[in-house]
């Protein structure tokens, strides 16, 4: 996701305030393994959306679920 | 993927930008304001302007983190991330961001540790495993970004981690839009709400935009029938004669936003007295410090930074476009001395800047339409 960011027809998610939709695959106590919709995996803070269960969809910015 | 493909679809595109044709009434030109960056990146991305009458004219506003920092911020950090020792830790699109007479990358190719990172939380894990070397995140962001910077510092607090500090630049959004409305030369219909920085803030925030200015708000996702949804709806409230916050993006949205980010946010970050914006200047409560309690956690008390105000380059016109008062291409150095590959301005730098944004995706368009 880093290296997508800085395609010259990519942006960067994190200074667009772009939050990416995602689902979880794996949840455990404060962080979660979830993909995105290009199949790409991520190790997700899930803390404040509070608990997650897996094929939760959720919204993440900079590594952060935020709802 | 559900929740994306849905809202990507081009015959329900058509059919909203049909009916966006029935509210408009004879005569008027509208004015409507994406407030947020990633809006417009994704109008031009999707041609969202093609989609739209000429008489609705989509204006782009201030929403973007990077093309609002200042240049004198950014030399704070390259002087950070030049003390020895130091692995200084940045978003990608800051890297680019022109300081007085470098870049990050700049700095980078002269020989300072400076690492792009994804989160926040991936400059604390450097900490972690550089127990010797001292680790600075340069944060920046609306109200978006800021929990994610917010929760690795109360991580980084309970787990002792001492080498490990952070230069606050996070910005809200309200006040610049107070701001804009009180710009004289500055006449607007309504306004595309930030989405994600709702899913923070929740839809309270903006209700001072229709009770004191009386201009419709509607928050917006990011999918192109997300846009053009939304700006139906701000059409619809023109011509019933209504004013208020509406929510398009409810799936996402709660009205009184993340409780739990708030509450991270209160505990790390205080309001500062003034903060400069690049092209609106000095603007009250409008930028987030660490709070006493993660005093400690500040760079700007850790190491020494100028902090000299820099007034930006006499060619860019970066204030106006950032104001909505001109079209990125009507600025003098647009595509000519101001390539996203060479950036005057920060609008040319970040892909949510509406410079990168129009260069990217909307410049050929408007060569042919010339020819």
């Amino acid at each position: 996701m880093t290296g997508r960011a800085c395609e010259p027809d990519g942006h960067c998610i994190t200074c667009g305030d772009e939050g990416i939709l995602m689902r979880v695959l794996e949840a455990h106590h404060e962080t979660a393994v979830c993909v995105d919709e290009e199949g790409e995996r991520h190790q997700v803070a899930v803390e404040l959306i509070g608990s997650v269960s897996r094929d939760q969809r959720v919204l993440v910015h900079a590594g952060v679920a935020i709802a | 993927m559900k929740f994306v493909d849905e809202f990507r679809n081009a015959q329900l595109g058509q059919a909203l930008s049909g009916e966006i044709l029935t509210e408009l009434e004879p005569g008027r030109h509208y004015k409507v304001m994406e407030v947020c960056g990633g809006h417009t990146h994704s109008i031009y991305k999707y041609g969202i302007d093609d989609l739209l009458p000429e008489n609705v004219e989509l204006v782009h506003g201030p929403g973007c983190p990077v093309c609002v920092i200042p240049m004198g911020r950014v030399d704070d950090g390259i002087a950070v991330a030049r003390n020895e020792g130091v692995i200084f830790t940045c978003f990608g699109d800051m890297l680019r961001v022109p300081g007085s007479e470098n870049t990050l990358l700049d700095a980078k190719a002269q020989g300072a540790d400076i690492r792009m990172v994804y989160s926040p939380l991936d400059a604390l894990r450097i900490a972690r495993e550089n127990p010797d070397r001292e680790v600075v995140f340069f944060a920046i962001g609306f109200e978006t970004t800021a929990p994610s910077t917010a929760l690795t510092l109360r991580r980084a607090k309970a787990e002792g981690i001492s080498n490990f500090s952070c230069v606050c630049n996070h910005v809200t959004i309200v006040p610049p839009l107070r701001a804009l409305l009180e710009s004289p030369d500055l006449r607007l219909d309504g306004f595309i709400g930030p989405g994600h920085v709702c899913t923070v803030v929740g839809a309270r925030p903006f209700e001072f935009i229709p009770l004191d200015y009386g201009r419709p708000v509607v928050i917006s996702g990011f999918e192109p029938l997300d846009i053009l949804q939304s700006i139906l709806m701000i059409l619809r409230q023109l011509s019933n004669g209504r004013c208020e916050v509406e929510n398009q993006y409810t799936r996402v949205v709660p009205h009184e936003g993340n409780l739990r980010a708030l509450e991270v946010m209160a505990e790390v970050f205080e309001l500062r007295p003034h903060f400069e914006w690049r092209g609106l200047g000095f603007i009250s409560q409008s930028a987030l410090r660490l709070s006493d309690a993660y005093r400690d956690f500040d760079a700007e008390e850790r190491f020494q930074v100028p902090g000299v105000r820099v007034a930006d380059p006499k060619a860019c016109q970066c204030g106006e476009v950032l104001k909505g008062v001109i079209k990125p291409w009507e600025c003098k150095v647009f595509g000519t001395a101001c390539t996203p590959e060479h950036a005057i301005g920060t609008c040319m730098v970040s892909p949510e800047g509406a410079c990168a944004a129009y260069y990217n995706f909307g410049r050929y368009a408007r060569e042919k339409e010339a020819v």
